[in-house]
């Protein structure tokens, strides 16, 4: 677990307390200054060996995409924000997808999605042979303080449907 | 998480001082503005350089927490 939960927990309790009024006033550099990062000293790490023209990929994004058709928003309004996953088809075209994410401009992603998911660029270099397989399903998930449900329940689930998917390694981009 | 269950990453940033907090295992860096990680609107160039970029830094990186500047620019133009 790449965060002290015990540690966190605490701390995170003391800081939705103390952060409430800068929310609901939109003072957002405020509460982030104070947020309880909680990290290891150690970063975790897995060596990259091997090819890309012989690998899988999957991409991954915070930028609060969701399929408006089918899929609900994400929370935006919540203090602790939305600890929940959208899967993204790869097949995806920019009219199904949908922002939900109060805390950045998401108005020129909506005209190009590819500025935070840049899943037409990677399905053209997947024809092309620079990498070897992208992935059917990708991930977004959107806003989030209360980390605690996200690395217990959220993220190991999308990392058990990842491995079955045979990813050799993800691109993340955070907004 | 995903590096601790063998899968390498590679992260995109635009603010060097929440990426020394969040410490990814690998990053790029970049200048543009929150919510545009890979430039401006309809430039495919610049996002499959970047892209290029992104595999490269997969290969070439051996430290763990290592992040490279990336050099391209684009100003996020004032809202109407």
């Amino acid at each position: 677990m790449p965060i002290d939960l015990e540690t966190f927990k605490p701390a995170y309790e003391k800081w939705v307390e103390e952060s409430m009024p800068d929310f609901q006033a939109g003072k957002m550099a405020e509460i982030v200054k104070r947020y309880p990062f909680v990290m290891p000293d150690d970063i975790p790490w897995t060596p990259y060996t091997g090819n890309a023209s012989e690998q899988t990929f999957a991409l991954i994004t915070s930028g609060g995409l969701y399929l408006k058709d089918s899929q609900p928003a994400f929370d935006t309004v919540s203090i602790h924000g939305d600890p929940s996953i959208r899967e993204i088809p790869k097949s995806v075209r920019q009219e199904q997808i949908g922002i939900a994410h109060a805390q950045y401009d998401h108005s020129l992603a909506e005209q190009d999605i590819n500025i935070i998911f840049p899943i037409h660029r990677l399905i053209e270099l997947e024809q092309e042979g620079v990498i070897g397989k992208l992935i059917d399903t990708h991930y977004s998930y959107s806003y989030v303080n209360d980390v605690v449900p996200l690395v217990t329940e959220t993220v190991p689930q999308m990392i058990s449907r990842i491995k079955a998917d045979g990813v050799d390694a993800a691109l993340l981009v955070p907004v | 998480m995903l590096e601790e269950e063998g899968i390498p990453t590679i992260s995109m940033g635009n603010e060097p001082d929440r990426m020394a907090r969040i410490k990814p295992p690998r990053a790029l860096v970049v200048k543009f503005a929150r919510g545009s990680m890979f430039g401006e609107p309809g430039n495919v160039g610049r996002q499959r350089r970047i892209l290029l970029d992104a595999l490269d830094a997969l290969r070439t990186m051996s430290e763990p927490g290592e992040i490279r500047k990336l050099p391209y620019q684009w100003k996020r133009p004032d809202p109407d």
